[in-house]
């Protein structure tokens, strides 16, 4: 196969690991696509027969009806086993991740948190470069800050300043949420914040907005199918 | 041996660190300690008047810190409880009379005389308190079931932590009836903030008022609940820790408890 000339056609066709990608050019009219398919498919001979075959027809649009017609015509004419679209576009860099974090779990990972136990009493600081954990209670007048999140396994009633100073992705968690003041990047809220009490809550931007959600019926977390640092 | 040095504070004004103080200081006496109480609030002077000693006063604290007279001569006896001895306050210096330094060189002879020394500490976190907790082997810490003691003590509690002393906490003016009602906070509300020792808890009494103006020590009254409650703090600061806590009740307790238990009365929560 003489891929330099494969450049200037509408059809490309490219063998990629166990599967024969085909590029092509969706704007062409089908009944070239077709034609243009059939010439490369026709060299493949026995090579065809329930090969795998990807069908690229680029990256912006939607192009269903397209890969399955084309699907179809390459099944019926060359005996094809399988037809897909492109795969998910997936960075590679994620994905290095992701098999370092699984296959290592985190090891390699240096952590930022500040892990405090105790109480926070009146009159007191806690700043943390970036995400902060206090297993205990925050008390009323005591002040904690961090760069990133803020977590306290127990009553917080003290103010809270949570990605300083601007990350408004930066969230405040608390067991017993009830801060006297609660600032996220350079939104700041004062008041009674508590939504319900009683359980677990976090204050969180949404829209533009510091709101209060219970967090165990939304969790906003939950929605990152795998596990990441933050 | 050496004597102990206990220092009897707050952060706010006006919660009873004084009466506090001569109640603790007169019961320990009573139980045979050696006991000095110390004023060491410079320029608002006060224990001598609750313990009845205001016009036996000739030398203060800043006098015998000062090297101009000794601490016996400084040091007050009072007449009705042996082993009691006050040193007053200078009703006509301000805080800075003393130092921390100061106080801690005083302490060494204080040690040495007494067995128990009580020093009163100023409300505020400033000169007056570092000069009463210069000396401290053990702080008492008073507050009042009121939301803005509670935070006081909080930051005094704090403060003395990072003084390496570990505060023991005396909840006073209770109120059982407000408590009952949900509108005072309960011990159990105070405590859930502060989270320190509990030495015990002493309820609203009249006697308290009475016995500071006619100037007869409170633990000598054998009907006022307050006084019986700071002679069980005493007892406790002596090392008798495991004598049980009394809560002070509203009425008879056998219809609270009984309503409480199938659900009629359920004490309201406030917040500290």
């Amino acid at each position: 196969m003489d891929m330099t000339d494969n450049e200037l056609l509408p059809v490309k066709l490219k063998g990629v690991g166990d599967s024969l990608r085909v590029t092509l050019d969706p704007t062409q009219p089908m009944e070239l696509l077709k034609k243009e398919l059939g010439k490369l498919f026709e060299r493949l001979k026995h090579l065809a027969i329930n090969a795998r075959v990807i069908i690229d027809p680029g990256e912006q649009g939607e192009h269903e009806a397209l890969i399955h017609e084309l699907g179809l015509y390459l099944k019926e004419s060359f005996s094809v086993g399988w037809v897909t679209g492109p795969p998910q576009k997936k960075s590679e860099e994620e994905e290095r991740v992701r098999t370092r974090d699984v296959a290592h779990s985190f090891e390699h990972h240096r952590s930022d948190v500040l892990f405090l136990s105790g109480r926070v009493r009146s009159g007191q600081k806690v700043h943390a470069r970036k995400h902060l954990v206090i297993l205990g209670d925050v008390n009323p007048g005591a002040e904690i800050a961090a760069g990133g999140d803020i977590m306290v396994m127990g009553r917080l009633h003290g103010s809270a300043s949570a990605g300083q100073p601007a990350n408004e992705e930066a969230i405040v968690l608390a067991l017993d949420f009830r801060p006297s003041l609660l600032q996220i990047g350079n939104m700041v809220a004062a008041g009674s914040l508590t939504a319900k009490g009683e359980r677990p809550e976090f204050a969180h931007i949404k829209d533009g907005q510091l709101i209060v959600d219970d967090y165990l019926s939304l969790n906003p977390f939950s929605k990152i199918p795998w596990p990441k640092t933050r | 041996m050496e004597g102990k040095i206990f220092v009897v504070t707050s952060g706010k004004g006006g919660v009873g660190k004084t009466t506090a103080t001569a109640s603790i200081g007169a019961a320990m006496a009573m139980e045979g300690k050696r006991v000095a109480v110390v004023d060491m609030d410079i320029g608002l002077r006060n224990l001598d008047v609750i313990m009845g000693l205001e016009n036996r006063i000739v030398f203060n604290v800043v006098d015998a810190v000062k090297g101009k007279c000794k601490v016996r001569q400084a040091a007050i006896k009072d007449r009705r409880i042996d082993n009691l001895f006050l040193i007053p306050a200078s009703q006509s210096d301000n805080k800075d009379a003393l130092t921390p330094e100061g106080v801690i060189r005083l302490s060494k002879t204080l040690r040495k005389e007494f067995d128990v020394v009580l020093m009163d500490c100023p409300a505020g976190i400033e000169r007056g308190f570092e000069n009463a907790v210069a000396a401290a082997d053990e702080a008492v810490v008073i507050c009042t079931p009121e939301v803005s003691s509670v935070r006081d003590a909080d930051r005094v509690i704090g403060l003395l932590y990072s003084k390496s002393i570990t505060p023991k906490l005396v909840i006073n003016r209770i109120n059982p009836y407000l408590v009952e009602r949900g509108d005072m906070l309960s011990h159990d509300d105070v405590m859930e903030v502060l989270s320190v020792e509990l030495l015990g808890l002493v309820e609203m009494d009249d006697q308290v008022i009475v016995s500071s103006n006619i100037g007869i020590p409170l633990v000598m009254n054998k009907d006022s609940k307050a006084g019986q409650a700071f002679k069980r703090i005493a007892m406790r600061l002596n090392g008798n820790s495991d004598l049980p806590i009394e809560i002070p009740q509203y009425g008879n307790g056998f219809w609270r408890k009984f309503s409480q238990k199938i659900g009629l009365s359920k004490p309201r929560r406030i917040h500290a």
